[in-house]
């Protein structure tokens, strides 16, 4: 495997999403190619960063309730009002 | 926007009075399945909208439509992918088809959500202390928020609601190679963005193992 193979799985390997094949070449790759397996520590950092750093918010209770009112009993008739299409 | 459907009107009418065991079953499994995931949606749609108040009613057309359709969805496939996908699809229909231009980013919004949060900061177990975890929150969102939105997209899709490549491939309707690629650019444009922060504070990025 090349380097240029090596960035296409680059993604997938961060994410374990290679299959067992393409897990074995990158790896090799990696083994024998400090530029690539500095690239690959790179990536998996920076998707720690985002997982890490992006606050997810808590949806609003006023949202909450609407839903909640929706589908559960009797509400069928919100649809009507609100549904566009 | 708003036709009343006389036929369905009519029907929901009858329905109401007393809801059969089937409605009231759907509804149980509805909110087991697809509402645990109003957070989810709520965070996805305000990173679509940036703005509260849309999102809020993106959420709530997501929902509606969801609850219509849910004999539709197929059980046993992520929900919460098929949530995404009809709250993606309302949000380009209504803000893609109106004047209303989306993606544009405002971060007065931005610093008031993180300022609001700012006290819950320090809960992570930021052990590490390279220049990554030197960054701040609302950084690390203006730079996702700088990238085309076709690699926010899938490191959002990717990174902060975890799906599966094929989950994600089918949700932006293209190859999984596709995505793989946009990832790793999307990663890389991100990483230089992040970098220029950290060279900003001087903080030397050359520096990790
Ligand atoms: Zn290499």
């Amino acid at each position: 495997m090349n380097c240029q193979k090596a960035c296409v799985l680059m993604s997938a390997a961060v994410d374990s999403e290679l299959s067992l094949k393409e897990e074995q070449g990158f790896f090799l790759h990696l083994s024998e190619c400090k530029e690539c397996k500095d690239e690959f520590e790179e990536a998996k950092k920076t998707k720690l960063i985002i997982k890490e750093k992006i606050v997810q918010f808590k949806a609003p209770k006023t949202l909450i309730n609407s839903i909640m009112e929706l589908t559960s009993l009797s509400t069928m008739e919100h649809e009507e009002t609100l549904l566009f299409e | 926007m708003d036709k009343p459907d006389p036929t369905r009107h009519v029907k929901t009418r009858t329905k109401k009075e007393s809801l059969s065991r089937e409605e009231r079953q759907k509804q149980l499994e509805f909110q087991k399945e697809a509402v645990v995931h109003l957070n989810s949606l709520y965070n996805y749609a305000l990173h679509l909208t940036m703005n509260p108040s849309d999102a809020e009613d993106l959420v709530q057309e997501t929902y509606l439509k969801a609850y219509r359709f849910f004999n539709s969805f197929e059980r046993g496939t992520n929900c919460k992918a098929w949530l995404f996908k009809i709250l993606k699809n309302n949000y380009i229909n209504r803000f893609r088809k109106n004047s209303k231009e989306p993606g544009k980013v405002d971060y007065d919004l931005i610093k008031d959500f993180y300022h609001s949060i700012k006290d819950i900061q320090n809960d992570t177990s930021e052990a590490e202390s390279d220049y990554f975890h030197s960054l701040l929150h609302e950084e690390v969102y203006q730079a996702l928020h700088s990238l085309p939105e076709e690699f926010r997209e899938v490191i959002q899709l990717c990174d902060i609601d975890g799906f599966t490549y094929e989950e994600i491939a089918n949700m932006v309707e293209s190859p999984i190679g596709t995505v793989r690629s946009r990832l790793y650019r999307g990663r890389k444009l991100l990483r230089e963005q992040l970098e220029g922060y950290a060279k900003k504070y001087g903080i030397n990025t050359d520096n990790h193992q």
